[in-house]
Formats: structure tokens, C-alpha cells, sequence
């Protein structure tokens, strides 16, 4: 069909069929206004009849049955039109712009960061501003959070300092929008940041799967409270560490940073928006109540002094650009945003380099490998532990957040009466730094672990010692922080 | 200047005349949606509003849910996403508050954004959020085999409801308006010029649009409801429905084997949330702030 000879027009208009891709539902055949398509007597590769014109005289190349057809395999077009569009012949290409001239990537480097909104000074700030003064002054110009103790304080100064630095704050419906809203706000171009606690880190896990599949970035806070379910709303606790790691479902890495202080609040909210950019995955800022609440000294830098990383943005062409496309040296795919005109597909389905749904076995395994190595195989770039009295230790105390604070005295204690005793104290805690405890069983007779939870850090260490030296756990359920002395008993014990 | 991306740009291969071909994923066609499934349907009708509209199509964004009419995104060659199940539209939001200059549309089925979804549509709803909504309703949950839906009519038979729903459904042109939607119109498969039109319309207005296209699911609800093909289900919308714009949308409730109101029911103005964050922090804090443009 579709002939432009003269002798065999003998309606206004025609139809086009694919006829291979027909499935045979009958839509055009009963809604064409002139009743002018039957069914073929033969069968496509499917196995369905498909339409043919068999009153050509009739139609009139209203389109009707092309608007009809779910399987975009027909349509109609009128023959003035036809004669119109091949008279005008295939149109010569719109050039597409000159090609901008290569530019070095810009996330190889980093730049100072806007300095819009830095609060360059000395401050007397609790962890959850001095969180929200970091995240702005790492370039977060989107927040969304629901309200949850006691994390609200860090959106609460978000949304009022927000508007006068050129950003925006949205409350949510609850926390599975807001973890959502700040992806499509990245993918919108935006350093983005959600905020929790508690029950509400538990609604957010099923959108920590989505942005590491689809590679967006972003930081996640969690100001841990007593769990679980709604628990200890106005009291700290440290056990959503293992969910922080696997609280989704499925395979992905993470990673997951844990301040002591106020003053860390700000510093490594500006490592955790960066590191989000550098590996395209969610990072996860792992405070708990008593960090989120103490009010101390935070000194904030000039904005010329804090780098920040900015987005790893594509400078391919368009038509060129495979938003899930790697190197075998960088596992990190270059980014876009919306409206760049790469026409993209992100999907939270396993997929291919394009992006598109890829359901086999071949794909998953090449997806989900990537997503967990680029983030393994840098474990050791990206260690952050603070060390004390290592360099003889026979016991290590291994401790973060709110905890290291109290250990640490445990472990100044303990040195004072002249124990072996040293202090690993993890800011980041996932990836582990597997290579750095491995290293410590050359002199540990033993590694204590007290933390804010039934067990969990305490595991990963078991793992990594593997049987080289003891691993103690000093559990707490949380509600309060450990004594001191509790610390100190438990070393003085592993010493005997 | 980069060349404007519009329709007439992108037909100007003369083979590839047909006018939906330029906006789908040629690569991924055939699709899987079921012979006689209406959603294709629906993607025809959005793309002549898009050619319409003579938007320039790098700024127009798909974003889905997950079903079968999640799938829609996937299709489309726009930049798309195809999310969770039920966040299209907290996505959608927190993309177009990032760059308020695209033009943001969900694509999603009834399950997904009025049963899971329920409470992100009703306080889009709420905001007057910029988002134009296309709600594929065919009754049920079809990419998991014909559960029964929020908007499954009682009496219909389900997997999940094998004696008949007794489950009231709602009634989404009513839902949306209450909360505060700027446009709602209804159709079906059968209306797709109106379809289209309202598309178009929805396109070009600011604020919270919310369309609902009645669709045939043949291969669960059709079937085991004996109701037919997907064609058959077309006739019975072309037999049941009353065109009635501006019908009061209380009133347009859907039975098993009733009449179906369809037209468009709202078209009112009300601020986009973003103008009205805008202008009432412009009045709050005068001079010192700057209204946020993306
Ligand atoms: C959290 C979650 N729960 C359940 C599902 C399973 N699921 C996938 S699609 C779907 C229903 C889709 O129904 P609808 O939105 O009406 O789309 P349709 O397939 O009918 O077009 C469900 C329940 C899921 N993907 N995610
Ligand atoms: S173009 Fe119009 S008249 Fe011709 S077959 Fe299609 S629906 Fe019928
Ligand atoms: S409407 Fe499309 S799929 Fe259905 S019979 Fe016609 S050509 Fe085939
Ligand atoms: S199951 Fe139903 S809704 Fe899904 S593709 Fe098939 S007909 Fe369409
Ligand atoms: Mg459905």
C-alpha cells in the first residue's frame, strides 16, 4: 500500500501498515469512519491477521486508525499531504551545532564552592545545624524531609536559610516522597539532601535501593534514635549501621560517614556531598541524637577554602551520550540532567549501558558487579579513621560517633595506667576499612567494640580479624551513652 | 542557537511518516503491552498533543511508576524515568522544582498512583505542583496478573477479589478535584481525539493536571469479567459515555455496567506552588530574596 501512482488513488488518502508488528486487535477495523479496512486472510509472523484497505475508494486518509492503534503499525495519510512531503524531498539535516571543542571534564578537579550562603566564621552550633551549614556550603540547593526527632532541627535551619542562598526546601508527604523528590531533583541538576530519623530511615530504604541502581547522587542523613519502630523518639541510639549498608533489598554499596562533633557535622558533610559526585552513589551521614543535639564550637572556613567536587557531567554529543556507559579504569558513568537533551532512560529496572531494561542473567550480573566494585574497589582511597596510641597497641578499641567520645577517654584512662590500649575511631565506616584492622592484628592480642547497638560494627570486625585476635563486643541498647568506666572495665578485663 | 527540538524536526526522514514513530524508542518496539491493550492507545494521543504544542521536546519529561502503563516511559524517546512503584509523582516534583522549566509528566497506571501512590497524588493535588498526571485506568493492577485496584467498580471479579469486589472504588476526577487540582478531564480509549485535545490542553496549563483515560486491560479484567476484547471494551465506551464538560465530578462515580461521564470536568486557575512560594517570600523577605528559577 501507499503507492503514489495516480491510476491507484482511488480515495483521498491511504494507509501504511507494518504489518509485522500488528497484533491483530481490531481497533482500526471497527473505528475507521469509512469502514474501509478488513483483515487480511493471511497471518503476520505472529500469528495475526492485519489490516489491509480493502475499500481504498473510501478512505480518506484521516488517521483515525493510526490514533487508534496501540501497536503503532498503522496509519493513514492524506495524499495531498504525501505529494506535499515528497515533493519537499528529504529535507537537508538541521546541522547540529559545531561540537563544543573537548574540555577537560570539570569533576577531575576540585573547585572552591559557591560562596553563596557559606557562614564563614566562629559558631556556637548544634551537629544538626552545623549538618545543614555543611551541606549548603558543599553546594546542597535541595532539601526535602518529613518531620522526625531528632533530625528536624537540620531542615528546619535548611528552610530557613535556603531561600536568601538560591535554593529550595520541600516537606514532603512523608519520607518515601521525600527520598524520592531529591532524586528527581538531582537528575533536575541539583546536590541534593534528606533528612531522618528512626522509623523514617526505615520508609526511605525503598529509594536508597533506587538511587543506587540508577547511580544517582545524593546524601542521606539519619540522626539515629532507640529503635526500633518508633522507639526512643528524643534519645540516641546507633543500630540502623547494618541498615545503612543493607537496608535495601538487593545487591549495591553505599557509603556511609559517621561525625563525632559538631565540628564534623560540618567538615564531613562537605566530604560526604563530594564523595556522593566522585562515585554516583547514595551516601549515607550516620549521626545520632546526642552528636545531632551538643552545641560546640564550629569554625567554618572561607568559601575559597572548601572544595567541593562538582557533578561529573557529560560532554558528549548528543546521540552519542550512554548514560550507563563505562570505562574498564573508571566504573562511574558520566551524568547528565534532564532537558540536556541526551533523551535518557533511568530505570530502577536492571539495564543496560543506555539504560534500558535489560531482564537476563547476563546483565544483572555485569549491573550489579560494577555497582558494588566501584565502590570495593576503592575501599582504600576511601578510608577515614582517626587514630590514637596504635603504634604498640595490644587492645584496640574500635568506635564511632557519639561512642568514640566516651571510648576515647576509656582509652586516655586506660594509657594512664600504662595499658597497652589504643583507639580506631571510623569516620567512614562503610566501605569497612577491612585493610587497616587486618593490619592492627600484627600487635592485638584483642579489639573491643563498644557501640550503641546489640552488635553490629562489632560483626564486620569478627569478620575481618577472622580468629587473629579477640573481638569483644560492648553492647548497649541505647537511650543513654556508655560510661566510661563500663569501657574501661572491659579493657582492663582484655589485658588480663 | 542549537535547532529547536521540536516535531516538525524530527520528521525529516519522509519514510518515518508515521507521526508516533519519532517519539518512541524505535530500538525497543515492539512493545509488550498485550493485543488489544489500550495504553498504546494513549501514547498516540500524547504524542500528537506533543506535536501540537510545538514544545520543544528536550524539555518535556516522562516520568513513571511501575506497571504496565509504567512502562510507557521506556518507550518514549524523551528523557524518562521509570521510577518506583507509586513515586512518579514525588520524583516528578523534586525534578521540576529543580529545573521549573521543563515540563514534567507522569505516566502511570490507576494502581500505582491511587492506591500506593494514593497520597503523593493527593498533596501534588494539594500544592497545585506544575505536573501534567496521565492516569491509565483499566480497573486493576495489570503487570501483576488482575488484582483488584482502588478504582475496580464493585461486582467486578478479580485474582484478588474471585467472589467480586465488594471494595469501593474511588472516584479519581473527584478525588483530584477536592484536592485541588487545576484541571481534570476524563476520557477513554475510545475518545482519542478528545484525548489528545485535553493532552494538549493539559501541556499548556500551569498546575496540577490530572487526566484520566478509562482503558481495556483484555488479558485479566476483560477476561475474566467476560467482557470481551480490547475492541469490545472500546464499544462499550462508545455506548456508555455521556460527554458532559464541567459535570459536577461528584457525580461521575464508575459502575461495573453503567454510564461513564466523561469530558472535561475542571479548568480553573489557582497559583503553582512554586509561584506561590515565590511570591510570598518575595512579600516576606522583600528585597533580600531573589525568586527561585531553578
Ligand atoms: C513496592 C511494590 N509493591 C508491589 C509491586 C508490584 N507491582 C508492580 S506493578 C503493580 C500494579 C500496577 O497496577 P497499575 O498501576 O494499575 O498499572 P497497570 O499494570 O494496570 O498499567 C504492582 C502491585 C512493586 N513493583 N513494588
Ligand atoms: S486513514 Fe481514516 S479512512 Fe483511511 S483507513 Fe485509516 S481511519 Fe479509515
Ligand atoms: S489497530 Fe493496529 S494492532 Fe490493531 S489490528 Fe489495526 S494495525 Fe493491527
Ligand atoms: S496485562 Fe492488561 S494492562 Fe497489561 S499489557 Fe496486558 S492488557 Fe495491557
Ligand atoms: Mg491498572
Amino acid at each position: 500500500m501507499g503507492d503514489s501512482t495516480t491510476a491507484s488513488r482511488p480515495g483521498k488518502g491511504t494507509v501504511f501498515v507494518r504489518s509485522e508488528i500488528c497484533k491483530g486487535c481490531s481497533f482500526c477495523v471497527d473505528f475507521c469512519p469509512t469502514d474501509c479496512l478488513s483483515f487480511s486472510t493471511e497471518f503476520n509472523p505472529k500469528g495475526y491477521h492485519f489490516p489491509v484497505l480493502s475499500a481504498p475508494e473510501a478512505c480518506t486518509g484521516c488517521d483515525l486508525c493510526g490514533l487508534y492503534c496501540p501497536d503503532f503499525a498503522i496509519y493513514g495519510e492524506r495524499w495531498k499531504d504525501i505529494d506535499e512531503r515528497k515533493a519537499k524531498g528529504r529535507p537537508q539535516p538541521v546541522p547540529e551545532p559545531a561540537a563544543p571543542a573537548p574540555v577537560k571534564p570539570a569533576w577531575g578537579t576540585l573547585v572552591p564552592t559557591d560562596p553563596r550562603g557559606v557562614l564563614t566564621g566562629l559558631h556556637f552550633m548544634d551537629g544538626d545545624h552545623a549538618t545543614c551549614e555543611g551541606a549548603i556550603a558543599a553546594g546542597c540547593r535541595f532539601a526535602a524531609g518529613y518531620p522526625i526527632t531528632p533530625s528536624t532541627e537540620v531542615v528546619e535551619r535548611f528552610a530557613a536559610r535556603i531561600p536568601v542562598v538560591g535554593g529550595l526546601f520541600i516537606q514532603m508527604e512523608d519520607e518515601l516522597a521525600s527520598s524520592i523528590a531529591v532524586q528527581g531533583a538531582a537528575w533536575g541538576g541539583k546536590k541534593t539532601l534528606s533528612v531522618t530519623s528512626g522509623p523514617g530511615f526505615s520508609l526511605m530504604m525503598e529509594h536508597i535501593g533506587l538511587a543506587a541502581v540508577t547511580e544517582t547522587p545524593g546524601v542521606w542523613v539519619n540522626v539515629q534514635r532507640g529503635g526500633p519502630s518508633t522507639g526512643l523518639p528524643t534519645l540516641p541510639g546507633q543500630a540502623d549501621m547494618m541498615q545503612a549498608k543493607w537496608g535495601s533489598h538487593g545487591d549495591y554499596e553505599i557509603i556511609a560517614l559517621v561525625p563525632n562533633s559538631p565540628q564534623e557535622c560540618f567538615d564531613l558533610m562537605i566530604k560526604a556531598f563530594n564523595l556522593s559526585e566522585v562515585y554516583r552513589c547514595p551516601v549515607m551521614f550516620m549521626m545520632d541524637e546526642v552528636v545531632g543535639h551538643m552545641v560546640e564550637r564550629v569554625e567554618i572556613p572561607p568559601a575559597e577554602r572548601i572544595q567541593v567536587v562538582p557533578r561529573r557531567l557529560t560532554t558528549k554529543p548528543k546521540g552519542e551520550y550512554l548514560p550507563f556507559a563505562t570505562t574498564s579504569e573508571d566504573l562511574v558513568p558520566e551524568m547528565t540532567v534532564a532537558g540536556a537533551g541526551h533523551r535518557i532512560h533511568v530505570t530502577g529496572l536492571t539495564h543496560d549501558e543506555r539504560g534500558y531494561p535489560a531482564m537476563n542473567a547476563a546483565a544483572q550480573d555485569k549491573m550489579v558487579t560494577r555497582l558494588v566494585r566501584k565502590i570495593r574497589d576503592h575501599a582504600d582511597a576511601l578510608v577515614d579513621v582517626r587514630e590514637h596510641y596504635l603504634d604498640d597497641a595490644e587492645i584496640v578499641v574500635v568506635s564511632y560517633g557519639i561512642t568514640s567520645r566516651i571510648a576515647k577517654s576509656a582509652v586516655d584512662d586506660a594509657r594512664a595506667r600504662g595499658l597497652r590500649v589504643g583507639h580506631l575511631r571510623l569516620r567512614i565506616v562503610w566501605p569497612f576499612p577491612a585493610a587497616r584492622i587486618r593490619a592492627l592484628c600484627q600487635h592485638a592480642k584483642a579489639f573491643l567494640v563498644p557501640e550503641l547497638n546489640m552488635g553490629q560494627v562489632v560483626l564486620e570486625i569478627e569478620r575481618v580479624v577472622a580468629g587473629q585476635a579477640k573481638v569483644i563486643g560492648i553492647p548497649h541498647a541505647g537511650g543513654s551513652v556508655h560510661e566510661p568506666d563500663a569501657i574501661l572495665k572491659k579493657i582492663i578485663e582484655a589485658t588480663q | 542557537m542549537t535547532t529547536p527540538n521540536t516535531a516538525e524536526n524530527l520528521f525529516r526522514d519522509i519514510d518515518t511518516v508515521n507521526p508516533v514513530m519519532p517519539y518512541l524508542r524505535q530500538d525497543r518496539i515492539p512493545h509488550i503491552w498485550c493485543p488489544g491493550c489500550g495504553i498504546g492507545t494513549t501514547v498516540n494521543c500524547f504524542t500528537r498533543a506533543l506535536t501540537e504544542s510545538g514544545m520543544d521536546l528536550d524539555q518535556i519529561v516522562v516520568v513513571s511508576g511501575i506497571g504496565c502503563t509504567g512502562r510507557v516511559a521506556g518507550y518514549l524517546n524523551l528523557d524518562s524515568f521509570h521510577t518506583t512503584h507509586g513515586r512518579a509523582i514525588p520524583f516528578a516534583t523534586g525534578l521540576k522544582l529543580a529545573n521549573p522549566k521543563l515540563k514534567v509528566v507522569v505516566y502511570s497506571g490507576d494502581g500505582d498512583l491511587a492506591a500506593i501512590g494514593g497520597n503523593h497524588l493527593v498533596h501534588a493535588a494539594r500544592r497545585n505542583m506544575d505536573l501534567m498526571v496521565i492516569c491509565v485506568n483499566n480497573f486493576t493492577y495489570g503487570m501483576t496478573g488482575g488484582q483488584v485496584a482502588p478504582t475496580t467498580p464493585l461486582g467486578a471479579r478479580l485474582s484478588t477479589m474471585p467472589y467480586g469486589n465488594y471494595d469501593p472504588p474511588f472516584n479519581l476526577p473527584f478525588l483530584a478535584d477536592a484536592c485541588g487540582a487545576a484541571y481534570v478531564a476524563r476520557w477513554t480509549v475510545f475518545h482519542v481525539r478528545q484525548l489528545a485535545k485535553s493532552m494538549l490542553e493539559g501541556l499548556r496549563k500551569k498546575g496540577f493536571v490530572f487526566i484520566e483515560a478509562l482503558s481495556p486491560c483484555p488479558t485479566l479484567y476483560l477476561r475474566r469479567n467476560k467482557r470481551g476484547e480490547g475492541v469490545d471494551e472500546l464499544k462499550y465506551y462508545k455506548q456508555n459515555s455521556i460527554i458532559k464538560h464541567g459535570a459536577d465530578t461528584k457525580e461521575v462515580g464508575l459502575t461495573f455496567d453503567g454510564k461513564i461521564v466523561v469530558g472535561k470536568f475542571i479548568d480553573r486557575e489557582r497559583p503553582t506552588w512554586l509561584n506561590a512560594m515565590n511570591e510570598h517570600l518575595t512579600q516576606q523577605l522583600g528585597g533580600k530574596y531573589t525568586p527561585y528559577g531553578g
